[in-house]
């Protein structure tokens, strides 16, 4: 743009040249900001899902000082399509009163891991990651105890808290 | 700087030159009727554009297509307009054409030396008509699913071969998930390809020609 816009021989052409430029800028501006946060939008929304009580079943089918696993169903929503996911949660409770809910998904890279009767202790059979009763990594590649669930006790019903 | 970068591409394979042949061509004296062609371009693009980002959610099956088109418009962020944008573009789009042609025809555009730019407009047509015809359906609501009911119909309706063209378009005896899916192929593949094509035929024999002017009274 090296025109001189007050030369009256160039005004026309280089008015109309900077006034096209600036016409194409703003659409491509108007379509290509809402292009970006259309694309982005649904990739960046963080669950929304309220935190949730969710019943597992009686307390009285919790052995006293073994982890027992209970299994329940959640609905999920992603994109347009809700699922009903399966819920496996390991119950431990050492006197009747305090119970721990651990989530049986590794902290490793999320396979599901067991309880081991015999050898009083969680295993993933993945990478060979331990974990004791409460959930505290024993050996193995785990980074982080296994994760709890809030708990309470609403007429003999375990409940667990689902976000 | 962006003076500089033109200059080294220019001394590699002068873009000036065809930049200028495209843009700084000379043109007889027109009107805004001359504008019609440059709008069908302007609003195909806007088409292909949103058609593109629509494909980032939309799923062409029957029972993905409504919600995930309803997924599109209600919780996408700047879903619905980019949504509304292709929907009314598409309607834009065939009157555009629509008006474009009858310009042409008006001026008597059409004649030597520039058969073939019509004929290439013409195809044209047909393409954004096949376009509008495949879009309708993909919402899969019942507005469509009727209205594509009686479109095939229709094209069924020719003696001897036409049971053979229904059961072609719809892919089948009835209209199913086959009906959407080859919809939605022709729609986002065929069709495109084929517009591009013709688009790049019609554009360059445009600026190779030159346009025609205004006729004068008596022409």
């Amino acid at each position: 743009m090296s025109d001189n816009l007050n030369d009256p021989n160039i005004s026309r052409r280089s008015f109309l040249s900077a006034a096209i430029w600036s016409i194409g800028g703003v659409i491509a501006l108007s379509l290509g900001i809402p292009s970006l946060i259309y694309i982005m939008g649904p990739a960046l929304k963080r669950n929304q899902a309220q935190d949730e009580w969710v019943s597992l079943g009686s307390k009285s089918k919790v052995e006293m000082g073994t982890p027992t696993l209970f299994k329940t169903t959640i609905k999920r929503q992603t994109g347009w399509i809700t699922n009903e996911e399966e819920l496996s949660v390991y119950v431990e409770t050492d006197d009747g009163r305090d119970y721990i809910a651990l989530s049986n998904i590794c902290t490793h890279l999320g396979c599901r891991v067991r309880w081991i009767t015999d050898r009083d202790e969680f295993f993933c059979p993945c990478h060979n990651g331990v974990f004791d009763k409460v959930g505290k990594v024993v050996s193995g590649p785990p980074p982080r105890p296994l994760n709890q669930y809030e708990t309470k006790i609403v007429d003999d019903q375990i409940l667990i808290k689902v976000s | 700087m962006t003076t500089r970068i033109g200059n080294w591409l220019d001394e590699r394979f002068s873009w000036r030159q065809v930049w200028n042949a495209i843009f700084i061509r000379k043109v007889p004296k027109t009107n805004w009727l001359y504008t019609l062609g440059s709008a069908s371009l302007f609003v195909a693009v806007n088409q292909i554009v949103t058609g593109i980002l629509l494909t980032f959610y939309y799923v062409p099956t029957p029972d993905h297509a409504y919600d995930s088109v309803s997924y599109i418009t209600t919780q996408v962020p700047m879903g619905w307009f980019i949504r509304g944008l292709h929907h009314w573009g598409a309607s834009a789009m065939v009157v555009l054409v629509i008006l474009h042609m009858i310009r042409v025809i008006y001026y008597g555009a059409y004649k030597f030396p520039r058969e073939v730019t019509w004929f290439t407009g013409v195809f044209l047509l047909l393409v954004t008509i096949g376009f509008g015809f495949t879009g309708y359906l993909l919402p899969w609501d019942q507005k469509a699913y009727w209205a594509t009911t009686v479109g095939t119909r229709i094209a069924g309706t020719p003696p001897f071969i036409g049971d053979f063209i229904l059961r072609i378009v719809r892919g089948g005896e009835e209209l199913s998930a086959v009906t959407l899916a080859r919809f939605f192929g022709v729609h986002v593949w065929v069709l495109p390809a084929t517009l591009l094509l013709l688009v790049g035929i019609h554009l360059y024999l445009v600026v190779r020609i030159g346009i025609s002017s205004v006729p004068k009274k008596g022409e």
